[in-house]
């Protein structure tokens, strides 16, 4: 309960009338301390012991009205109208400090939806936008409406709302002030003729061209200028009064696409159904295939100028990303690589697609003869190329000589930009090296060793810039480290083979038993007779004959992990004849060089045997005739 | 308006030592604003954190000033530690004020 305000004393201070009222309050105070106080000026209000409610004496009064006259300036600072919406958006409630015949009028927006009136700069789509704003209430802030005021004028009006909740959070509806803008609006639109002044724009850096709605070129800076002289590409030759719009729509060819994308995102900006299009393109230019990042940005305003092109030379990136990407391709092809030829053609065919060459050749270092041997390349696919390639074949140069010798001599790349100039080297003396063409020679290296040389050639070779020269030698390196690792490979590869084949004349089986001495793994035709001898131990297989003293004096060895050589047991077979087999082992280690068990190979040593014992009975049978004489 | 003022790092902010106040104002009253800005300088001068303090706007709760006895505004009334003390203007007797609150200089 805030209690009645009695109000203002219209007389200052010191009066008669105020002394009257000082003293007719005294009357409510008894203590002396308070009257004291009263007479002092100390005290701003009296409580009525009555009612309860403050009695204000005048200087607290005025005080009081000061300050809430003071807020109300301040809030008059801060907006033109304030107003209030229901649950279903119509305004309930539209007051202002300004008079209404420069915003909206009460009487005209009561009961109304703020879509629903005379609002000329909003689309049925920017009402959308701002209907799910509500819908999700959200705080909106300076939505700006344009409207015809009574007097016929355009105003500029901002308007930013929040929603009202009740005790129980129940939607109610909206609140907000409006400010008019038409001032500044108008300011703005006074500096927009200056905004794209030529001298403002030549101060720029960046190639930019200013488009009115129908894509026609306003103004440009003298960067685009030189832009348009020199590259071709999309957007080649245009000029202040030049359509950009229809350039876009009739490139043809490579520029075809680009072109498209281009004028479709400029009428989308243009449109307003987008403040920024981006497109990034490549095109000639005097230093070559570069690229662009063109951006379309939409002008706000009231002038004819609707988007505002600009173009960013992002070759030195866009090269940068190829090149990093050439790289991983390089790491990916060569892990994928089963054998050094396959190696070199992948890293050869990714490398010329890369960078546009014609072709690529391997020329492998011959240690023992001591030149660089003509070893695989790869090319795109055209006679020229072909012939060139046929050529190289069966190639030799020995270091210091050609090209490729040199790039071994000196272990740095070599670049020729085009076969008629460079290295000193006349284009006739170059051509069976170069194709007649641009060339770009490098080493392949493995432990700093260079082991071959790769010879690229095209008439799209360029002058390497400091990435170009870290990619070629990341190349280099990634190849060279992958041959010696391919050729490492082989090599034990056909090792293996012969020791297969070395093992499979001097054995009839390989076998390889656990920690316990039971067969894990059995290669060839093992023990006649067992068909299945894995899980068990040589002395637990079925119808072995024990050796001569048993199975002691083998146990022991094998507890010892000590290797054995011929060692000789049987097998009792069906017919009640022996087979007799010989075995040698070697002990496992794992990695942390713990026991693992045995492997080693076995001959069938039956016919031997067999012959050993025929020849003893022979012997025996010989003796046995001869008699004692013998 | 009613606002409270405590000491703070201390767990019972009513602890024995506490001086414990009631400030009754008048919303922005000249003589209301000079006695809260007198009492936080006394009490920062000599009482530190070790204070309670509820500043209490009579146009807001009229009744609790009726309740407590308050005639005129602004009035400060020392609740503890007792003996219960009351001084009223705007403080600008600064000696009158510390004989109230119990504190000498």
């Amino acid at each position: 309960m805030r209690p009645a305000v009695p109000s203002p004393n219209p007389n200052p201070s010191g009066t008669e009338a105020e002394r009257g009222f000082k003293k007719a309050i005294l009357r409510l105070v008894k203590g002396g301390a308070e009257r004291l106080a009263i007479e002092a000026g100390q005290i701003d209000a009296i409580i009525d012991p009555g009612t309860g409610n403050a009695i204000l004496l005048p200087a607290a009064q005025r005080a009081l009205i000061e300050r809430k006259a003071g807020f109300r300036s301040l809030i008059g600072l801060a907006f033109d109208w304030y107003w209030e919406l229901d649950e279903r958006y119509r305004f309930v409630s539209y007051r202002g400090a300004a008079g209404d015949a420069a915003g909206l009028a009460e009487d005209a927006v009561i009961g109304r939806t703020l879509w629903e009136l005379s609002i000329d700069n909003m689309s049925e789509s920017d009402w959308r936008t701002h209907r799910q704003q509500l819908e999700w209430r959200v705080l909106f802030r300076d939505l700006e409406i344009r409207h015809l005021d009574r007097t016929g004028g355009v105003r500029h009006l901002s308007m930013s709302g929040e929603p009202i909740f009740d005790d129980r959070n129940r939607f109610k509806g909206y609140r907000g002030i409006t400010r008019d803008v038409t001032e500044r609006r108008q300011a703005a639109s006074a500096q927009e003729p200056h905004r794209f002044q030529p001298p403002i724009l030549d101060a720029l850096d960046a190639p930019i061209a200013v488009l009115d709605r129908a894509g026609e070129v306003l103004s440009s800076n003298q960067a685009w200028r030189v832009f348009a002289a020199t590259h071709r590409g999309v957007g080649t030759g245009v000029a202040v009064g030049a359509n950009y719009l229809s350039i876009c729509d009739d490139a043809r060819g490579a520029e075809q696409v680009d072109g498209t994308a281009i004028a479709a995102g400029i009428r989308q900006v243009i449109a307003g159904e987008r403040a920024l299009f981006r497109h990034d393109y490549g095109c000639e230019s005097p230093a070559g295939w570069s690229w662009f990042a063109l951006s379309v940005t939409a002008t706000a305003g009231n002038g004819s100028a609707c988007a505002v092109v600009s173009c960013e030379d992002i070759t030195e990136r866009k090269r940068g990303e190829l090149l990093l990407r050439l790289e991983f391709t390089v790491a990916r092809c060569l892990g994928d690589a089963a054998t050094a030829a396959a190696a070199l053609q992948s890293v050869i065919r990714v490398t010329c697609e890369s960078q546009g060459w014609d072709c690529g050749r391997y020329f492998c270092m011959d240690q023992p003869a001591g030149v660089l041997r003509y070893a695989e390349s790869w090319g795109v696919r055209s006679a020229a190329v072909g012939q060139f390639l046929e050529r190289s074949r069966g190639m030799v140069f020995r270091p210091g000589a050609g090209l490729a010798g040199r790039v071994y001599q000196s272990g740095q790349p070599l670049w020729i930009l085009d076969s008629s100039r460079g290295a000193g080297v006349s284009p006739m003396a170059l051509a069976p090296e170069t194709g007649e063409n641009g060339a770009c020679v490098f080493p392949v290296r493995a432990d700093d060793e260079i082991i071959g040389v790769l010879a690229f050639s095209s008439g799209k070779v360029r002058e390497p810039d400091n990435r170009m020269l870290e990619t070629v030698h990341s190349i280099g390196s990634q190849l060279g480290r992958a041959l010696r690792r391919l050729e490492s490979a082989e090599a034990l590869r056909r090792s293996e083979i012969r020791y297969r084949a070395l093992s499979d004349l001097t054995s009839d089986w390989y076998w390889e038993q656990d920690g316990s001495f039971r067969f894990t793994r059995v290669v060839g035709c093992g023990p006649a007779g067992i068909n299945d001898i894995l899980g068990l131990a040589h002395w637990d297989l079925p119808n072995v004959a024990p050796p001569d003293g048993g199975w002691a004096d083998h146990q022991s060895h094998l507890a010892a992990r000590w290797s054995f050589c011929d060692f000789e047991f049987a097998i009792i077979l069906p017919d009640g004849r022996r087979a007799y087999y010989s075995i040698c082992g070697e002990p496992m280690y794992d990695e942390a060089h713990a026991f693992i068990g045995y492997y080693g190979t076995g001959v069938d040593i039956t016919t031997r045997k067999r012959a050993e014992t025929a020849l003893r009975e022979s012997e025996s049978r010989w003796r046995a005739l001869a008699g004692p004489q013998a | 308006m009613a606002r409270s003022k405590k000491s703070r790092g201390t767990p019972d902010p009513v602890s024995a030592a506490a001086v414990v106040m009631v400030l009754y104002i008048t919303d922005s009253g000249p003589n209301s604003v000079r006695a809260v800005a007198n009492l936080e300088a006394i009490c920062k001068e000599h009482l530190q954190d070790n204070f309670q303090l509820e500043i209490i706007d009579v146009l807001e709760y009229p009744l609790r000033a009726l309740a407590d006895g308050v005639v005129v505004t602004p009035s400060l009334a020392k609740l503890s530690p007792l003996p219960v003390a009351t001084v009223v203007g705007n403080l600008s007797d600064r000696s009158g004020v510390l004989r109230a609150l119990g504190i000498v200089e």
